[in-house]
């Protein structure tokens, strides 16, 4: 690199050959993920990616002959992205940790992949829904993937996401509860959240997971025969 | 550079003319903006598998033709520079309105490209891939459009032979939205 070059208003380069290379590039990077090989996708498209745009900056930007101040410039906002990324990518990576759970992103990942055509790609989470998918609706798997996160999969609110929850998740096996609830309540808060019906704000509404009317009526059947009469 | 400057361009501490210290100012924090952005799809994307669903949708050959035009335009762009540089503002204001034109055409591939995927119900709501790809893609759109009107006032003076210097800045600033769309394309479009 010439870094102690001064900036020259004559760079010699041969901009056409350039161009070329980038549209040659541009080819590749199309027709290489087309293989369908994963690592030939992530390199034709990812690195090619690089190559194009360090052509770019070289050769039509002229940051090469650039005084070293300026690439330190760029190089601090390229950190800075780096910083934000590994800072936060952990927390948006993982749906689970020691002390929480990421119940929403799961069951996003599970509702996906459940409507989804190309359910090739590796990955968990994946694995666990597509097997609930294959089983078709199951009140029950249903249940435990979603609600017994803070509601326990027994439903006696004692699931490892509740425990820091105030008010407390609720107990579905406790007479007590069943005494102020009825069939139509039970399915408000499911479908719009507790706070529909002037529970806790922290039961969310579930409804978009629930678009077809019987499964939310099976969901509601399955809370009931939680409860101690059934 | 032999032409009339004004005095901002006169004084530099640096060594580097003022106002391409200035552009490059903007562009680092450009990084910060669209690194921020991409960093943020991607992480999400990496904990997403169902996001290749989403991203299935996506048409690659108006990306791919879309690189091609914002390519092409860049090309026009360091030409420009070029003439600007042999104090040709006439055939340099002919070669900005040729990237003005690759701007355009960017603008309409995208715009018809759009209407599409809206009128099959992939709307920014419709899920988080999709948001991202609106609002990443929504972004350099915004970028394309104001490039393309300050190359159009610096193309009218550079016609006129006034401030030459400004075909190199508007260049530089040009390359940076074509390097954001050339990581853009393979992360909407190819990563399926």
């Amino acid at each position: 690199m010439s870094e102690h070059q001064e900036h020259h208003d004559e760079h010699h380069v041969n901009y056409k050959k350039i161009y070329f290379t980038l549209l040659g590039l541009l080819v590749v990077s199309v027709v290489g993920p087309f293989l369908g090989i994963l690592w030939v996708t992530l390199l034709t498209a990812f690195g090619i990616a690089l190559v194009k745009a360090r052509l770019v900056i070289n050769n039509f930007m002229h940051l090469k002959w650039e005084k070293r101040l300026m690439k330190w410039m760029l190089a601090t906002s390229l950190v800075l992205m780096g910083i934000m990324f590994a800072g936060v990518a952990p927390d948006v990576m993982n749906h689970e940790g020691n002390n929480w759970e990421n119940v929403a992103a799961k069951a996003a990942v599970a509702r996906g992949v459940d409507g989804g055509e190309h359910a090739e790609e590796a990955g968990e989470e994946e694995e666990t829904a597509t097997e609930v998918v294959a089983a078709g609706f199951s009140a029950e798997q249903s249940f435990t993937l979603v609600c017994g996160t803070c509601h326990g999969s027994a439903g006696d609110g004692t699931g490892p996401a509740g425990a820091a929850l105030d008010p407390p998740p609720a107990d579905f096996t406790d007479p007590v509860f069943w005494e102020t609830r009825d069939r139509d309540r039970i399915r408000i808060a499911i479908r719009d959240g507790a706070a529909a019906v002037g529970g806790s704000a922290l039961m969310a509404p579930w409804g978009a997971l629930y678009p077809d009317p019987d499964h939310l009526e099976q969901m509601v059947d399955y809370v009931i025969s939680l409860g101690p009469n059934e | 550079m032999a032409h009339a400057k004004p005095i901002a361009t006169l004084r530099s501490a640096t060594g580097i003319p003022t106002g391409r210290l200035a552009i490059w100012w903007v562009l680092a924090s450009e990084v910060v903006i669209f690194g921020g952005l991409l960093g943020a799809y991607l992480m999400h994307r990496l904990g997403h598998p169902e996001w290749a669903d989403a991203a299935a949708h996506t048409n690659v050959w108006f990306g791919a033709f879309n690189t091609f035009v914002l390519l092409t335009s860049s090309f026009t762009a360091v030409l420009a520079h070029q003439a600007a540089e042999k104090g040709n503002g006439k055939e340099a204001a002919k070669l900005l309105c040729f990237t003005i034109l690759g701007a355009v055409t960017f603008l309409i591939v995208k715009s018809i490209e759009w209407t599409n995927e809206i009128l099959h119900g992939y709307t920014i709501t419709a899920n988080n891939f999709w948001s991202f790809y609106y609002t990443a893609a929504g972004l350099h759109g915004l970028h394309v459009i104001a490039g393309a009107v300050i190359m159009g006032f610096i193309a009218f003076d550079a016609y006129r032979g006034k401030e030459l210097q400004r075909v190199e800045f508007i260049g530089i600033y040009w390359h940076f939205v074509d390097v954001v769309w050339i990581f853009l394309f393979p992360l909407l479009y190819i990563a399926k």
